[in-house]
């Protein structure tokens, strides 16, 4: 976890939200196990009925439905559809959904405030879309640009991820679809060889001579 | 024999605080050499059938880790700021259950070299820095880090590296199968001249002392181990001293004062159990092993007439010189299935650059390995750097993970006494004990070693035959998992915490002995490091007790 040079307490929100680069820098976020397990249940609960229907924009704790079409089109610009899924295909709003209800809640806030924000700034700067949402893909990625640093673009972006990758259980990556993208297989075993060049690889060669 | 019971008012040989990596290891020397052994550990204990493919919770959530909550820290750079409270996650980093943090580390098991112990004299003084010499030598050590290979278990291959220091034993087990992307730093890094080997791993790479080989299942780095393939604490050293039936590990019993006598010696520990309740246990001896954050923590907390400034404490040296390590990394695309999610984290590693070199015009070295954040949430959050953020060539970036992989620097961090651990003035954690203060700020050597090892880390995937490069910021720490350094080891009282046999200059009765014991940082793979100190101090402690020389 690493902060930027500019605040001498390395503590503010934004550094945080900007320090996902290093080894640790991903490190955990803080909540009771309780929240989580709740939230875990919750969304099993929601999963066969409302998120197998998605987008319905219904079943969402923290989030108005306008919203969350909102949030819904920035992760799927975050993460695109294509020839393999996307934000969108893994329910990631969801995911977003139930976590600032749950364990996530002490950044709901923020986040209420920052996509506040991101809206009135995009009606300000596309007053004939009804709504980001609702704007073509071409006008959401310029405008993305003009604010793909703000904290709010962070979280999001952050939460979009973990929406994608984290345990189906809790709300996200439906059906594996954010595992399946990257080809990841979540299994407990495995066995060499595990990939293409350690399949060809015939052994290690001792050094004969120390290097001066 | 089962595990031993201790009664209320009994009085035990020896405290531990702490079940970790070191804490293990000396409650097992001490209970198999004869003494009783109480060992406190405020987490719960798990088994491997607890533990989890669950990355939110490992990595995000506090899964086993200190929970914010109710045990927060605050950060700030330098002593004029006030520190606050990070909204994420707590800047330090460490497990809390039986086994401690030998339960999630990645399990890269390096000795240290001969010039860890003496580099002050190769290299000369650092100013503004605390940059010393170790009051021990690898000699010295070296029985002991064989002791942790063959007793704790480590695999790998001995004088593979021509940077080896001397052993007297080679490794129990062979190096890990390797992967693709060791296969890949193996070819870039010789077609360079440089020298990679198979990476030391304390992970079974077959059935040893009772347990079973690692199954690859990729999650080591932040995860317990579900297969006991892992050495932790966990596995190895707690049940081997609970079959001496002289000791007994109390889980969920968190110890907030060392208590001691107008004599100025340790009478024993005052602890909370599980239902918050107040508690006293009577000891002959205490060995504070509770990592290197919290034993200076508890130090500072546990003043009294005697030792107004914390106890151990007349040096004033008590939470200064913390030391992280440092580290920036180069990811890679290949033309080819990597699957570096795969088994181990790391199997080839090289320490060409592992000696300081004044032509650098810096201090510093390190060791490079190849590796992943190999879960993918992990993974895809990475950004910084030149690492696409979202958009299409995020999306690129997520497909080609498993044609991915990294290298990654790990490299030394300078002793200076304004990095610390200290008691925050104002926040207390969940049982009103005043919580962790962390004041850190990375010497600018540091971070000039971090970006040289990213370079070569840099020139070794390329000759790799990269098809795709992106290099991570190199960025200064604002907290860590090495917790190094803030209970010194020396032999001049008015400078350091501990003598050569972790005895404390001023309470004859109390050890100390973990992470805080260092008095350079290493570079970077610390824990074999820890535990051979462990096995070297509980040796010591021993042969003090048995002579009466406690």
């Amino acid at each position: 976890m690493n902060s930027t040079d500019d605040d001498q307490d390395g503590t503010s929100r934004r550094s945080f939200l900007l320090s996902t680069g290093g080894l640790f820098t991903t490190a955990w976020l803080g909540t009771q196990w309780a929240a989580i397990s709740a939230a875990a249940h919750d969304a099993g609960d929601m999963a066969a009925a409302d998120i197998a229907a998605a987008p319905a924009w219904t079943g969402f704790k923290f989030l108005s439905a306008d919203d969350a079409k909102d949030v819904d089109a920035i992760a799927g610009q975050i993460v695109p559809s294509g020839a393999t899924p996307g934000a969108r295909e893994a329910h990631a709003v969801y995911f977003i959904d139930r976590a600032l209800a749950t364990f996530f809640a002490a950044w709901s806030a923020d986040f209420s405030h920052g996509l506040g924000e991101f809206q009135a700034k995009f009606h300000a700067a596309s007053p004939s879309a009804a709504s980001f949402a609702a704007a073509d893909s071409e006008t959401q990625i310029a405008f993305l640009k003009t604010v793909d640093r703000t904290p709010f673009f962070e979280s999001t972006r952050m939460l979009t991820i973990l929406g994608m990758f984290s345990s189906p259980k809790y709300g996200g990556n439906f059906e594996g679809a954010g595992w399946k993208m990257m080809g990841f297989e979540d299994r407990h075993a495995f066995a060499p060889p595990f990939g293409y060049y350690d399949a060809k690889y015939t052994g290690f060669v001792p050094y004969t001579e120390k290097p001066a | 024999m089962s595990a031993r019971k201790f009664k209320p008012n009994e009085t035990v040989d020896f405290v531990v605080v702490g079940s970790g990596a070191a804490g293990g290891v000396v409650a097992r020397e001490l209970s198999q050499a004869g003494f009783s052994v109480l060992v406190f550990e405020q987490g719960p204990r798990l088994s491997q059938a607890d533990f989890e493919h669950d990355e939110l919770k490992y990595w995000f959530l506090s899964g086993i880790t200190s929970d914010p909550k109710s045990s927060p820290q605050t950060f700030r750079k330098v002593s004029t700021a006030t520190a606050k409270l990070p909204q994420g996650p707590n800047p330090l980093m460490y497990a809390r259950l039986v086994g401690g943090s030998s339960n999630h580390y990645t399990a890269n098991f390096w000795r240290f070299h001969e010039i860890d112990f003496h580099e002050r004299s190769v290299y000369g003084s650092i100013p503004g820095t605390a940059f010393a010499d170790w009051p021990i030598n690898y000699q010295e050590l070296e029985p002991y880090y064989t002791k942790v290979e063959w007793e704790v278990g480590v695999s790998g291959l001995a004088y593979a590296s021509p940077f080896d220091p001397p052993r007297s034993k080679p490794y129990p087990m062979p190096p890990m199968p390797v992967k693709s992307s060791g296969v890949l730093m193996e070819q870039g890094a010789r077609k360079l001249g440089l020298h990679p080997f198979p990476a030391p791993l304390a992970i079974a790479s077959q059935p040893f002392r009772g347990r079973p080989a690692c199954v690859h299942c990729g999650f080591c780095m932040g995860f317990g181990c579900e297969a006991r393939a892992k050495s932790s604490s966990l596995f190895t050293m707690i049940p081997e001293a609970e079959a001496t039936g002289l000791c007994e590990v109390r889980s969920g019993s968190y110890v907030y004062r060392v208590e001691t006598n107008t004599a100025g010696r340790t009478t024993g520990v005052h602890y909370f159990d599980h239902h918050k309740r107040e508690h006293f246990q009577k000891a002959r001896a205490v060995v504070l092993s509770a990592n290197g954050a919290e034993t200076a923590r508890l130090l500072l907390n546990s003043t009294s007439n005697h030792f107004p400034d914390g106890l151990a404490n007349s040096s004033g040296m008590v939470g200064k010189h913390l030391m992280f390590n440092q580290g920036a990394g180069v990811h890679a695309v290949f033309e080819h299935e990597i699957n570096d999610y795969k088994s181990v984290q790391v199997t080839r590693i090289l320490h060409d650059f592992y000696d300081a070199d004044p032509k650098r015009g810096f201090y510093g070295g390190g060791g490079i390995d190849a590796r992943i954040n190999p879960q993918p949430g992990l993974w895809a959050m990475a950004s910084g750097g030149d690492l696409p953020r979202w958009g299409a060539d995020l999306k690129s970036r997520l497909e080609a993970f498993p044609r991915s992989t990294m290298s990654t620097g790990h490299s030394t961090s300078l002793p200076l006494e304004t990095n610390s651990v200290s008691l925050d003035p104002a926040v207390k954690d969940a049982w009103g004990i005043p919580a962790i203060r962390v004041t850190y700020k990375d010497h600018p050597d540091d971070l000039a070693m971090a970006k040289f090892l990213q370079d070569r880390s840099y020139e070794i995937m390329e000759a790799a035959g990269a098809q795709k490069l992106w290099r991570e910021n190199v960025q200064e720490n604002s907290g860590g998992a090495h917790l190094l350094g803030t209970c010194r080891m020396g032999n001049d009282a008015a400078t350091s915490v501990v003598d050569k046999y972790h005895r404390t200059h001023d309470v004859p009765n109390l050890f100390l002995c973990d992470g805080s014991s260092f008095v350079t940082s290493g570079r970077g793979q610390p824990t074999m490091t820890i535990q051979a100190l462990a096995f070297r101090a509980a040796d010591h402690i021993g042969q003090f007790a048995k002579r009466n020389e406690i």
